[in-house]
């Protein structure tokens, strides 16, 4: 077997092992819908492939980037056969909309109200351009779109332009992104808070399979026979990873307007203190476990060792409460047993903010269309991301919170709350809709020699 | 001797029957048909978790000649209850008569017509003790829970509701929800 193998990474798609950077502040996300043959279409597919960044070191900095992802339709409609199509997981053979009663996509979320182009299956390929300047971004676009006019039979049908704001955080005001987990062979350097929790402090990084497909995953690594975990059939699994990708719009002036009144009648802290327990994090990105009473004005969230904390010494939540969004969505060791629990759970987050922040102190909303684009990468849509999304973000239970759900991703019922734990608990109500869906994809990044099949039309 | 299938006052039943050739598809739709929001199960109360899973083989090693020993599709089906299994399974094959017979039509050995005693004793015949019990709450009973719940709800809204109040409007509040209960 082939535990020990070096990640291929000249084969393996950028910016999915390794972030490319602030650097890069502008992103755009394209999805491009095919409306023609197989075989034109292939064409057209096959003009993209010289420019796809790859996961291999720079020597220098790119301009821009290129990164491409296909929907089960996208397979489809580049002639990629039904048998093999066949092979690939089932939740991302159904799509993200036919998810949505599992992930809470109800009520303002629901697909019916996505905007369009997206969860209807016109979304074939998905097109990311990152740069580091508006000029070259621009440029890129213009270059991509000449390419589909030239081609014919291809259009973009849904784009989503995303702008990295200052402090690099997302429209709440909380520094965003930099936890990411530690890989092995690849970021190794995040390993203290980014690994799996082991005793006497120590921490492990995970199996690249957990993330890329075709290398031994956590669960291979405690099979006898070391089978490698399941993968779409050759040539199209080596080096890929499932892709979900979410836009979700962020009402910004209800959450100040529901945290500045909670606050009120919060007795242990203010507006700040509060929002901090909600997250898990001040706004700076210092985690409460290590300094519940305030932020630490040193904290340096790209410093080794900035998350290296853990829960278990916290287990009724009176720093960091059972329901902070950050607790939930990578409890770390809370569930006991070592991170056991929670270790086949992780993901690679790149997610960019879009539309202009709400500026400082308002109130009142502006109209403007703002959020989170959502990306995250793993080698199951379905244990990984589903797997924290529905158990963990949209429910209480495990945390012996009952049915309460992340509060920061709000709740569409209304009827919502959640518990700071401490000498007097306090309820933090009522719970808004502060996030909303506005549509979905689930995707796969094929490696490079993946794409090229296809691309071919030697996919099988 | 202690039965295997007792966990405090809960039984755990296990019936493994083949499923007969060919009918593994027919056996997923009626499956699949089962109503979710209303589950038959519901006529049977004193079920804490019950669940038909369908068994399709068992995987060999890669790489070996190794056959299925299991030679075809099995239907498990489990139950966590309050009480005996006799009762159970009688009150299995005449509540929820119809979906019983639908589900178990497709199996091995399954009398005609599946119903009534015939069905219970061909599910007895087929019961398998169970390796392991598990129950989540081992000494309470269904309705128990249900009452535990409803009032856990009731405390959580009383206490969201409270967390303002002065002490002593509290106390009367307090007075006036649980006190009766």
């Amino acid at each position: 077997m082939s535990e020990d193998r070096q990640l291929e990474l000249a084969d393996i798609q950028g910016d999915i092992l390794r972030a490319y950077g602030n650097a890069y502040d502008h992103t755009s996300y394209a999805f491009v819908h095919i409306d023609c043959p197989p075989e034109q279409a292939r064409a057209w597919f096959s003009g993209l492939l010289g420019h796809v960044t790859t996961a291999e070191p720079w020597a220098q900095k790119p301009l821009t980037t290129l990164n491409v992802a296909l929907t089960a339709s996208g397979l489809a409609a580049l002639g990629v056969s039904d048998a093999a199509i066949g092979s690939f997981a089932d939740e991302f053979r159904q799509g993200m909309a036919a998810r949505a009663q599992l992930l809470g996509d109800a009520g303002p979320s629901a697909p019916q109200e996505w905007e369009p182009g997206l969860g209807t299956g016109a979304a074939h390929v998905l097109l990311t351009i990152n740069a580091q300047e508006a000029e070259d971004h621009h440029r890129a676009l213009g270059r991509m779109k000449a390419a589909m006019r030239h081609a014919g039979g291809v259009r973009v049908v849904s784009q989503v332009d995303a702008q990295l704001l200052p402090g690099a955080r997302e429209h709440f005001g909380f520094a965003d992104g930099f936890a990411q987990p530690a890989i092995a062979g690849a970021t190794e350097d995040k390993v203290p808070g980014g690994g799996v929790p082991e005793k006497r402090g120590r921490w492990r990084p995970l199996a690249a399979g957990e993330f890329i497909l075709g290398y031994p995953d956590e669960d291979s690594n405690v099979d006898r026979h070391r089978r490698l975990p399941s993968a779409p059939r050759a040539p199209l699994g080596r080096n890929g990873t499932y892709m979900v990708w979410r836009k979700l719009h962020q009402d910004v002036a209800l959450w100040r307007r529901t945290i500045r009144a909670a606050a009120e009648r919060y007795p242990l802290g203010d507006a700040e203190k509060l929002a901090a327990k909600v997250v898990g994090r001040w706004h700076d990105g210092t985690p409460l476990e290590t300094h519940p009473d305030g932020r630490d004005p040193s904290f340096d969230a790209s410093a080794y060792g900035a998350n290296d904390f853990r829960y278990g010494d916290d287990p009724d939540g009176r720093r960091c409460p059972l329901g902070a969004h950050i607790r939930r969505s990578n409890p770390r060791d809370a569930l006991g047993n070592e991170g056991k629990l929670s270790l086949r759970h992780r993901m690679i987050r790149r997610g960019m903010p879009y539309g202009p922040p709400l500026p400082d102190g308002r109130l009142d909303d502006d109209g403007a269309d703002r959020g989170l684009v959502f990306v995250s990468f793993q080698a199951s849509i379905f244990r990984q991301f589903e797997g924290v999304q529905t158990p963990w973000i949209n429910d209480g239970n495990i945390f012996g919170l009952g049915t309460d759900k992340d509060f920061l991703l709000g709740d569409h019922s209304g009827s919502g709350k959640m518990t700071i734990q401490g000498r007097k608990p306090f309820f933090l109500t009522p719970q808004e809709t502060f996030v909303v869906t506005r549509g979905g994809e689930y995707l796969f990044v094929p490696g490079l020699s993946a794409l090229q099949a296809i691309a071919d039309g030697a996919a099988g | 001797m202690r039965s295997p299938n007792i966990a405090g006052r809960t039984y755990t039943l296990m019936v493994w029957t083949p499923i007969l050739p060919g009918r593994e598809e027919d056996l997923r739709s009626t499956l699949d048909g089962l109503d979710r929001t209303r589950s038959p199960l519901l006529r049977v109360p004193r079920t804490h978790m019950a669940r038909w899973l369908i068994v399709a083989g068992m995987p060999v090693p890669p790489g070996t000649k190794a056959q299925d020993p299991l030679g075809g599709p099995f239907l498990l089906f489990t139950s966590n209850f309050d009480g005996d299994v006799d009762s159970y399974l009688h009150e299995l094959c005449e509540l929820m008569a119809d979906e019983a017979a639908a589900i178990w039509s497709h199996c091995v050995g399954c009398p005609r017509p599946p119903e009534g005693a015939a069905l219970k004793a061909y599910l007895h015949r087929n019961q398998v003790d169970a390796g392991f019990t598990f129950a989540a709450y081992r000494d309470a009973s269904v309705q128990q829970i249900r009452t535990a719940l409803d009032k856990r709800e009731r405390l959580i809204d009383f206490a969201v509701r409270a967390q303002d109040m002065e002490p002593a409007t509290r106390r009367t509040a307090f007075l006036e929800e649980f006190g009766s209960a």
